[in-house]
């Protein structure tokens, strides 16, 4: 059962009462929660994810509520309730739908800890997997909206999670969060895809999430093997660049991107080591979409084996 | 003066081309060394060695023409470690 099996009614219904238990990637959030553009969000962009049996487990227990404050009369806010705590401080009641995908990413970052988890962009084609680590503002994730409505599979555009165990790429495909400028610049490189309402003057400006595409969803159980580490960086008026990089030196810059790195300790260097040994690393310049595509359909994965 | 690095077992290593990127499980710090200074530090985690002992390692590398000033920047290299915690006085 998906998230679309629901009416828009049925939904929010569910989602005051006893919540819904969502999957996504290898999780399990249980989300309570009767803010109304908060179902109007999920409804939107989660419809083609399955739905777990009521009352089972969940990884993570999620209510977004308004705080019991005064300010709930003048300036209603949304506080974000990770079983029961609030992680944050409470933001604009505006900004609910945000919020959950920023909560869900905390969760996941803080709690997650069989796998290496790295602040990274990360897609699929044909069974190989490339990571894009980068700052924000880089353009990493207006790169991956480009990339996974060209055919590319979306993993995550924000977590990568590398299973300690095995080094495997494990998908975590939620929408992806877009920014000022990028919205319009998705949007219009691809018309038909799915957008929440933009919303404006959060931290990071005026936000909005894409939905994934359905492929990317119904695969989520796909493991990717990795072959490329790419760090992106827009750049305008610049050709599409492609720089070999010393693996030694993305090895130091993915640590640096990484959230548990050293929290993993001995198992973070060795899992870092073997994401590194099996990749070809690049830094990427670009400010043409397409151009990027096209340097990204030329990549070849690597030739020794992995 | 004898140097030896911090343990034979807390550090891990990982090479590619000719730079080594060094983990050392007592800190939990990760560090990226040149070629020179990994060897440095491979050759103290066999044994204790002074500069003199150190410098033998790389005299035979056509690199090194101005061979005199090998010794003090091996001493810089060993400054560098020490203060990284990677080796210690022996």
């Amino acid at each position: 059962m998906n998230v679309s099996s629901l009416t828009s009614s049925e939904l929010a219904s569910r989602l005051s009462n006893a919540g819904i238990h969502l999957q996504t990637g290898s999780f399990i959030t249980h989300l309570q929660t009767a803010i109304p553009s908060v179902a109007e969000g999920i409804g939107l962009l989660y419809s083609d994810y399955p739905l777990v049996e009521e009352g089972g487990f969940a990884d993570f227990h999620v209510d977004l509520i308004p705080p019991r404050n005064l300010r709930r009369w003048f300036k209603p806010q949304v506080l974000f309730l990770s079983d029961g705590a609030p992680p944050f401080k409470p933001l604009p009641l505006d900004q609910a739908f945000p919020l959950f995908e920023w909560g869900l990413n905390w969760c996941v970052s803080s709690h997650a800890n069989n796998y290496l988890i790295i602040h990274s962009a990360v897609v699929e084609k044909n069974g190989y997997a490339a990571i894009l680590p980068a700052p924000p503002g880089s353009g990493k994730s207006t790169l991956c909206a480009a990339l996974v409505n060209r055919g590319w599979r979306l993993l995550s555009d924000e977590l990568t999670l590398v299973r300690v165990s095995d080094g495997k790429i494990i998908p975590l495909p939620r929408p992806v969060s877009l920014k000022n400028q990028s919205i319009d610049i998705i949007q219009q490189y691809e018309p038909g895809a799915i957008f929440s309402r933009k919303v404006s003057d959060t931290m990071k400006g005026t936000v909005a999430h894409m939905k994934p595409p359905s492929d990317s969803i119904f695969r989520a159980a796909e493991t990717a093997q990795i072959a490329w580490v790419i760090f992106p960086k827009y750049q305008a008026g610049s050709a599409a660049r492609l720089e070999p990089l010393p693996q030694s030196r993305a090895f130091m810059r993915v640590a640096d991107n990484a959230f548990n790195y050293s929290l993993l300790g001995t198992e973070g260097f060795e899992t870092m080591a073997r994401l590194i040994d099996a990749s070809l690393c690049y830094d990427f310049t670009y400010s043409v979409l397409d151009e990027a595509i096209e340097t990204f359909a030329a990549l070849k994965p690597p030739t020794s084996p992995t | 003066m004898q140097w030896q690095a911090i343990s034979d077992t807390a550090l891990r290593f990982c090479c590619w081309d000719d730079e080594f990127v060094v983990y050392n499980i007592h800190s939990g710090d990760t560090h990226l060394l040149g070629s020179m200074a990994a060897q440095i530090l491979l050759k103290l985690q066999q044994s204790p060695s002074d500069v003199a002992t150190l410098t033998g390692l790389f005299t035979h590398l056509p690199l090194f023409e101005m061979k005199d000033e090998l010794p003090l920047q091996i001493e810089h290299i060993l400054a560098d470690l020490n203060r990284l915690e990677l080796i210690t006085r022996s």
